[in-house]
C-alpha cells in the first residue's frame, strides 16, 4: 500500500549494477540515481537506486543503502517502481 | 601521465554565484588541476565576477580557464511562462564584449523598484541575447530539477537561438545530475538535437570544488530560499553530483552518450579568449602621443615653483628625469595627466562646496595616500602633498620598469566633497566610461552563524547567543564559536581540517554529528565566502571606450551610480586604471576646525604652514595625550607612543605604521620600541641586523620590517629579486587568494640569497620569516607619512585650539576611535567647559560659544534635523523662547521632539528649578505642529497649565535621560555618582593606579568605552575603562576572559579585580576577576522608580496622590543602576569592524 521497501537480495556486479534481485536475473536497468539527504539529522541517507526490468518483465525499484552506522548499512531493498 | 583528459567541464559555478555555490574560482582550478582537468569553464549566474579570478588562478595552477556564464531569460520574451537558463560560453574578444553588455542587460533593472536598495532579480530578453550572438557558443542549459529540466527545450525558441548562433555555436546541453529521470530527458535532448540538426555537449554543472563543501550547498539552497533544510527537500539536487570529478569519471558518467564528452573537447579548443590577454582595455589619455611631452612641461614648471631657491635642486631634477623615464618606457604619462584632471575636477567641486570665501579653500580638494605620495611627478602635478625628496622616500613599490598593472593612486577627500565628487566623475567621463568598482562582502562567523544556524533549524534564541558569543573566525575561533555554543555543542569536536587545503582531501574528517556540530562545520565552510556584490567605498574606474566592452556594468544601491561586476584585485589584474576617492573623516574634521576657529577667533589657518617642530605638540604626543588625533589615538597606540617617545614627522610616520598586523604579526613591534629606548640611552647604539645587507633598507625601522615597501627593499637587497618580481611577492601578501603563490617566492626567496652568497640557509630562512610574518596587513611608508603628517596637524589642532578641535570631532561623527561621550569627558578633564544643550543657545551643531563647546540640537535622537534647523531659525528670527508654551506654538515640531527636548535637559532653562519631569509633563500636554501638505500647522502658543509637583530628577536619573536622549552626559560621571555608595574594599580611581607600586592587588570601578580582542592576541581581551578621573587600560587574559565571557563583551559597568602592571610609563589593571558593578552599589536596586528614567508623562502618579516629597539622596538608591545603565550605555569601540573611521 504504501510501497515501503523491504529487504532483498540481490547479486551485483562490477560498479555496483544489480544482476539478480531475489533469485531473478536482471534484462534490463531503466535507470540510476542517487540521494544522499537528510545528512544533518540522525539518520542520514546515502543510497543508489536502481530501476530495472527482471528477465519476468517485472519492473522493480531497489536501492543499496551506502550509509555507515545504521542498522540498514551495506542493505538491498527493494519496492515497486 | 600526459594524456589529453577525455572531458572538459563547460559548466561550473563559482560562489560568485551567491549561494548557488560554494568554492572560490581559486579552489576550482586548484582542484580541477589535481584532479586532471586541462581547461574550466566558469560560467556563474549572469555574473562574471569570478572570471578573472579563475584566470589568474588558471595560469597558477596550469588549466586553461574558459568564460561564460549562466543567463537568466525573461519569462515575456518568448520561451513560455517560466524563466530559462541558457549557458554561454566566450569564443573570442568579440564574445567577450557581447556577454558583457548581455549580463549588463540582464542586470539594467534590478534597482528600479520602490526601493532602490531591495535587488531585483536580473534576467533579460531571448531578442537581447540573439543581438549579441557573435562570439559567444550557446548550451541550451542545465536539467534543473523537473522532467524537461531548466534550459531551452522547446523548438521555437531553439530554432531563434539556432538562427543566431548558427549550428556551429549552439548546443544542446546534456546533464546526468544522478537524478531519477536523467536518462529519459537525456534521450528526449539528444532527440530533440538531432532534430534541430546540432550536436550535444556533455556538462557537470559542478556547484564545489570538493566533496566536504557539498553540505554547503545544500544549505545554501535552503537559505536563498528563505527556508530551513527540513522543509526545502524539493528544491535541493538530492545528492552530492554536483561536486568536481575526474575528467575520467565524467566521461564514465556520459557512458550513453560518447559523441557528447567528445563534443566538450572540440568545443574546448574553440573557446580560445583568454581574459588575460585579450580584454583591449585603455584608460583615458593612453592613446595621447603628445601626453609625455605635457607631463613634462607640466612638471619642469612646478619643478621651478617648489625647488628654484632650494639646496636640493639639483636632486630634484635628476629625481624627475628618472620618474619621466620609468613614466615615459611604461607609456604612463597619459595615465597622470588623467590623475591631474580629476583633481582638477575636485578642485571645481571643492569650490563650490566649501564655497568661495570660506578659509577651507586654503586647503587642498584632496590629498594623496598611498605608495603614490612617494612620486615627486604626483608632488609636482599635485596629487600629493608630501615632498617625497624631503622626506626620503623611494619610488619602488609605485613606479618600476617592470610594473605589469597600472599604478595605485588614492586620493582622500574631505566626506562633503567625495560626496559629490564622485557622481561628477561619472558625469564627466560619462556614464559609458566611468563606474565604481565591486566589493564582495563576505560571509564572516556572527552572519554566518545565524544564517546557517536558521537553515538548520536551530532554536533562534540560542543561536543568537552564539553568534553573539562568536568573534572573527580565524586562530582559535572555532574554540570561541563551541564555547559560545555552550558545552557539548562542538567543544569536544576534533578540528576537522587544518586550513583550507586541506579540503580537497579524500576521507577527510569524520562526519559532524548532531546539528550544532553540523553549525560548526558549515560557518567553517562558508566563511570568506562571498556573500553578495557590494559597491566598493570609492575606487573608480575610468576608460576610453565603453567600460561595458570589458566588464559588465551593474546599477548601484545609491542613485546615480553604477559599478563593474569586478572587485579590486581582479580590476587590478585586468590592468584596469583605478582611481580611489576615499572620504577620510578626519579631513572633514580638520576642514571643520579650521573654520570653526575663523569664526570664533578671526584666524585664518593654513595646515600646510604650520611649524612642524611644535614642541607643545610632540609633548602631547609623547605623553599620549591624544584622544581624539588621526591615527594615534587608540589604546594600543596611545601605550605604545608612551615607549616610542616620537620626535620629529619621521618618527610619526613610523609610530603610524607600527600598530598594524603586518609588523606586529612579524615581530617587528617590540624590537623596534626597545631599540629606540637603547638608543635613547646610548647614542652609540648598534643597531642588530639579521645581514649587513639589509642595513641600508632597514636603517629607518631600526633593522625591523615596518612599511610593506620593505619586504620589496629586502627582497630586492637580500635575495636579487628584481623589482618586478618584489612587486609580485607583494601582491601575493596582499591577497588572501595566494597562499601556494607566497610559497613559491619563498623557496625564490631562499634561493636567490643563497645564490648571492648573502648567508646560510638559515639566516636566509630567519629573514624570510620577517618578511613572510609581515605578510598581514601594513602600510607603505609613503601612506605612512601622509598618514603621520595628519596625525600631527590633527594633534596641533588639539594642542592649541582644544574647544574647536573637539567640535569639529563632535561635528563629524562617526569617525575615530572614542565615542562622543568619552570625547566629551576627556575634554572635561582637559578644562575644556561643555556646555549642555539648550534651545535658546544650542545651533543644529556642536558650537564653540565663550570658550567653552554647546552641545548641538543635532545630538537628540528621534528628533529630525529639519525639525532642529527649524527650530534654530525661529530663534533667529523672533528671538528666544520665553516658556515652554511658546516653542510648542512656534517650531511646530512633533510631539516625540518635544518629549526629547524636554527629557534631554535642552529646556532646563526655561523651566528652571522644577526640573525636565516639569518639561515633560507640560510639553506632553501642549499641542505639538500637525503635518499639513506643504508645511506643519503650527498649533496655538497657549500657557500651558503648570505641571503638578514632580520630584526633579536626581543625578543618575538625569545621567540616564541624558545617555537615553543624546547619548553624551555632561557634568557628572557615571562613577562620581556611584563611587561614594560603592562597598569595595581596596577600590582605587584612575588617577590613584599610576600611583600604586606595580604588582599590587587592586580593584577599579568603572565605564566600558572600548573593548578588543584582536586576532594578533591569542585571545587576550582588552579593555578600555572610564571613571570621572580618567581612563585605564584593562588586559583580560584568556582564561579570566572565558569565565567572564558575557560581563566583558556586554557589561557596561564593571568591577575589575587584578594586579597593578606598570612599565616604561605605561600602566595596565591585569584582571583576575570581572563583575557587574550593581552588585556593589549600597542601598540596592528596588521599588517603583525602576522605570522612572524612561517613564512617559501617562506612568507618573497622578498628582492628587500622595507625594513623594522632594528629592532626597536616598531617592537615587532606588534606581536600577545596571539594567537603566545597559539600555542606554553609549556607544564604544566593538569587536568587529570598531566605530569606523
Amino acid at each position: 500500500m504504501l510501497n515501503l521497501p523491504h529487504p532483498a537480495r540481490v547479486r551485483a556486479g562490477a560498479g555496483g549494477v544489480p544482476l539478480q534481485v531475489d533469485g531473478r536475473a536482471i534484462e534490463l536497468v531503466r535507470e540510476s540515481w542517487l540521494v544522499e539527504d537528510r545528512w544533518w539529522t540522525a539518520q542520514p541517507l546515502r543510497r543508489r537506486y536502481w530501476e530495472v526490468v527482471t528477465t519476468s518483465g517485472r519492473n522493480l525499484v531497489v536501492f543499496h543503502d551506502l550509509g555507515a552506522g545504521c542498522e540498514q548499512a551495506g542493505g538491498w531493498f527493494a519496492q515497486r517502481s | 601521465m600526459t594524456s589529453t583528459p577525455p572531458y572538459v567541464e563547460l559548466h561550473c559555478h563559482s560562489a560568485y554565484s551567491f549561494l548557488d555555490g560554494v568554492s572560490l574560482p581559486d579552489e576550482l582550478a586548484h582542484s580541477a588541476s589535481e584532479l586532471g582537468h586541462g581547461a574550466l569553464a566558469l560560467t556563474d549566474h549572469n555574473s562574471v565576477s569570478g572570471s578573472m579570478e579563475l584566470a589568474q588562478a588558471g595560469a597558477d595552477h596550469g588549466l586553461r580557464a574558459i568564460q561564460g556564464a549562466e543567463i537568466d531569460l525573461t519569462p515575456v520574451s518568448g520561451c513560455g511562462a517560466r524563466g530559462r537558463h541558457i549557458t554561454l560560453l566566450v569564443r573570442d574578444e568579440r564574445g567577450w564584449r557581447n556577454l558583457c553588455r548581455i549580463v549588463t542587460l540582464a542586470h539594467a533593472r534590478t534597482r528600479d523598484g520602490s526601493n532602490r536598495r531591495v535587488l531585483g532579480e536580473p534576467s533579460v530578453d531571448l531578442q537581447a541575447v540573439l543581438d549579441h550572438a557573435e562570439g559567444l557558443v550557446c548550451l541550451t542549459g542545465c536539467a534543473g530539477r523537473s522532467a524537461i529540466g531548466d534550459g531551452v527545450a522547446d523548438e521555437p525558441v531553439a530554432r531563434r537561438l539556432l538562427d543566431a548562433f548558427g549550428t556551429e555555436d549552439l548546443r544542446v546541453e546534456l546533464q546526468r545530475p544522478y537524478a531519477r529521470h536523467d536518462r529519459a530527458r537525456n534521450r528526449a535532448l539528444a532527440a530533440f538535437a538531432r532534430r534541430l540538426g546540432v550536436a550535444c555537449v556533455a556538462t557537470g554543472n559542478v556547484h564545489a570544488h570538493a566533496r566536504c563543501r557539498a553540505e554547503l550547498q545544500d544549505a545554501f539552497v535552503a537559505l536563498r530560499h528563505h527556508t530551513t533544510l527540513d522543509a526545502s527537500e524539493p528544491l535541493r539536487r538530492g545528492n552530492c553530483s554536483h561536486v568536481m570529478t575526474t575528467p575520467q569519471a565524467m566521461a564514465n558518467r556520459f557512458a550513453d552518450h560518447p559523441e557528447a564528452v567528445a563534443q566538450t573537447l572540440a568545443l574546448a579548443e574553440r573557446l580560445t579568449f583568454n581574459l588575460d590577454r585579450d580584454l583591449g582595455y585603455r584608460y583615458p589619455g593612453a592613446e595621447d602621443a603628445g601626453a609625455e611631452r605635457k607631463l613634462a612641461e607640466l612638471c619642469a614648471a612646478r619643478l621651478h615653483e617648489r625647488y628654484a631657491a632650494s639646496v636640493i635642486q639639483a636632486e630634484a631634477q635628476a629625481r624627475l628625469v628618472q620618474e619621466l623615464n620609468v613614466i615615459g618606457k611604461l607609456g604612463l604619462a597619459g595615465f597622470f595627466l588623467l590623475h591631474h584632471e580629476m583633481l582638477e575636477l575636485s578642485r571645481e567641486v571643492a569650490v563650490e562646496v566649501r564655497g568661495p570665501d570660506s578659509v577651507r579653500a586654503l586647503l587642498a580638494p584632496g590629498r594623496g595616500r598611498g605608495s603614490s605620495v612617494s612620486s615627486l611627478v604626483c608632488y609636482l602635478i599635485g596629487l600629493s602633498h608630501i615632498d617625497p625628496l624631503a622626506n626620503r622616500l623611494t619610488l619602488g613599490r609605485f613606479l618600476h620598469e617592470d610594473l605589469r598593472g597600472l599604478p595605485d593612486i588614492d586620493l582622500d577627500f574631505p566626506r562633503d566633497i567625495r560626496a559629490v565628487l564622485i557622481p561628477r566623475v561619472h558625469d564627466h567621463f560619462g556614464h559609458e566610461h566611468a563606474a565604481l568598482v565591486a566589493a564582495f562582502p563576505t560571509f564572516r562567523a556572527r552572519g554566518a552563524i545565524r544564517e546557517l544556524g536558521k537553515v538548520l533549524g536551530l532554536p533562534a534564541g540560542e543561536i543568537e547567543r552564539m553568534a553573539r558569543g562568536a568573534e572573527r573566525y580565524g586562530s582559535g575561533a572555532e574554540h570561541d564559536m563551541a564555547v559560545g555554543a555552550g558545552a557539548g555543542a562542538g567543544a569536544e569536536r576534533q578540528k576537522p581540517e587544518e586550513g583550507r587545503d586541506a579540503d580537497i582531501r579524500p576521507g577527510g574528517a569524520a562526519p559532524p554529528c548532531g546539528r550544532w556540530q553540523w553549525l560548526d562545520r558549515l560557518v567553517e565552510q562558508a566563511y570568506g565566502l562571498p556573500r553578495h556584490l557590494s559597491q566598493h567605498s570609492g575606487g573608480m574606474i575610468v576608460a576610453t571606450r565603453p567600460l561595458i566592452d570589458c566588464c559588465p556594468v551593474v546599477p548601484a544601491a545609491m542613485e546615480g551610480r553604477q559599478m563593474v561586476q569586478w572587485d579590486k584585485d581582479s580590476c587590478a589584474d585586468a590592468g584596469f586604471l583605478k582611481i580611489d576617492l576615499l572620504g577620510l573623516g578626519m579631513l572633514s574634521a580638520v576642514e571643520r576646525c579650521v573654520e570653526e576657529i575663523a569664526r570664533t577667533r578671526k584666524e585664518r589657518i593654513d595646515l600646510s604652514r604650520i611649524p612642524f617642530d611644535d614642541a607643545e605638540t610632540f609633548a602631547a604626543i609623547r605623553e599620549a595625550d591624544t584622544v581624539g588625533v588621526f591615527q594615534i589615538e587608540s589604546r594600543a597606540q596611545m601605550q605604545s607612543l608612551l615607549r616610542t617617545r616620537p620626535e620629529n614627522l619621521e618618527d610619526l610616520t613610523v609610530q603610524v605604521a607600527i600598530i598594524r598586523p603586518g609588523p606586529i604579526q612579524g615581530g617587528a613591534v617590540n624590537p623596534y620600541i626597545e631599540r629606540r629606548r637603547r638608543l635613547r640611552e646610548d647614542p652609540a647604539y648598534e643597531i642588530p641586523y639579521e645581514h649587513p645587507a639589509l642595513r641600508s633598507v632597514l636603517r629607518d625601522t631600526l633593522g625591523t620590517i615596518i612599511f610593506q615597501d620593505q619586504v620589496m627593499e629586502v627582497a630586492e637587497a637580500f635575495a636579487g629579486f628584481t623589482p618586478g618580481e618584489a612587486d609580485g611577492l607583494r601582491r601575493a601578501m596582499s591577497r588572501k587568494r595566494s597562499l601556494q603563490v607566497l610559497r613559491r617566492h619563498r623557496e625564490r626567496f631562499v634561493q636567490g640569497a643563497l645564490r648571492r652568497g648573502r648567508a646560510e640557509r638559515e639566516t636566509a630562512e630567519r629573514v624570510w620569516q620577517m618578511v613572510e610574518g609581515f605578510a598581514g596587513f601594513g602600510f607603505p611608508k609613503a601612506h605612512s607619512a601622509a598618514f603621520g603628517l595628519l596625525a600631527y596637524q590633527s594633534t596641533w589642532l588639539r594642542v592649541h585650539y582644544g574647544p574647536e578641535f573637539l567640535c569639529a570631532l563632535l561635528n563629524e561623527q562617526p569617525m575615530g576611535f572614542y565615542a562622543p561621550d568619552s570625547l566629551v569627558h576627556e575634554a572635561e578633564h582637559r578644562g575644556i567647559a561643555m556646555l549642555r544643550l539648550d534651545v535658546n543657545a544650542s545651533e543644529v551643531q556642536c558650537t564653540v560659544q565663550d570658550g567653552g563647546v554647546r552641545l548641538g540640537l543635532g545630538y537628540i535622537k528621534d528628533a529630525s534635523s529639519d525639525e532642529m534647523a527649524e527650530l534654530v531659525a525661529e530663534r533667529e528670527r523672533n528671538g528666544a523662547f520665553a516658556s515652554l508654551g511658546e516653542l510648542a506654538g512656534r517650531i511646530g515640531a512633533r510631539r516625540r521632539t518635544l518629549e526629547q527636548l524636554a527629557w534631554s535637559g535642552a529646556c532646563d532653562e526655561i523651566i528652571g528649578e522644577t526640573g525636565r519631569r516639569s518639561a515633560l509633563w507640560q510639553l506632553g500636554v501642549a499641542a505639538p505642529g500637525l503635518g499639513a501638505g506643504e508645511g506643519t500647522q503650527l498649533a496655538l502658543g497657549l500657557e500651558l497649565p503648570r505641571a503638578p509637583r514632580l520630584r526633579s530628577l536626581g543625578r543618575w536619573q538625569r545621567l540616564i535621560a541624558d545617555y537615553a536622549t543624546s547619548g553624551v552626559t555632561v557634568g557628572d560621571h557615571a562613577m562620581a555618582i556611584l563611587r561614594e555608595r560603592l562597598n569595595v574594599p581596596m577600590l582605587a580611581t584612575s588617577a590613584q593606579l599610576a600611583r600604586l607600586p606595580s604588582g599590587g592587588a587592586v580593584a577599579m570601578a568603572g565605564l566600558v568605552i572600548a573593548r578588543q580582542r584582536p586576532g594578533t592576541a591569542n585571545g587576550t581581551m582588552f579593555l578600555l575603562f572610564e571613571d570621572e578621573w580618567g581612563t585605564v587600560n584593562l588586559i583580560v587574559p584568556k582564561a579570566v576572559y572565558e569565565r567572564h565571557r558575557y560581563l566583558a563583551r556586554a557589561e557596561p559597568l564593571l568591577l575589575a579585580r587584578g594586579r597593578v602592571e606598570r612599565s616604561e610609563g605605561v600602566v595596565n589593571l591585569i584582571v583576575r576577576e570581572l563583575a557587574a558593578l550593581e552588585r556593589f552599589v549600597s542601598g540596592g536596586v528596588e521599588r517603583a522608580e525602576r522605570d522612572a528614567a524612561t517613564a512617559r508623562v501617562h506612568r507618573l502618579p497622578a498628582p492628587e496622590q500622595p507625594e513623594h516629597g522632594p528629592q532626597s539622596d536616598h531617592d537615587e538608591q532606588a534606581v536600577e543602576v545596571g539594567s537603566s545603565m545597559r539600555a542606554v550605555a553609549p556607544p564604544i569601540q566593538s569587536f568587529a569592524m570598531g566605530r569606523r573611521r
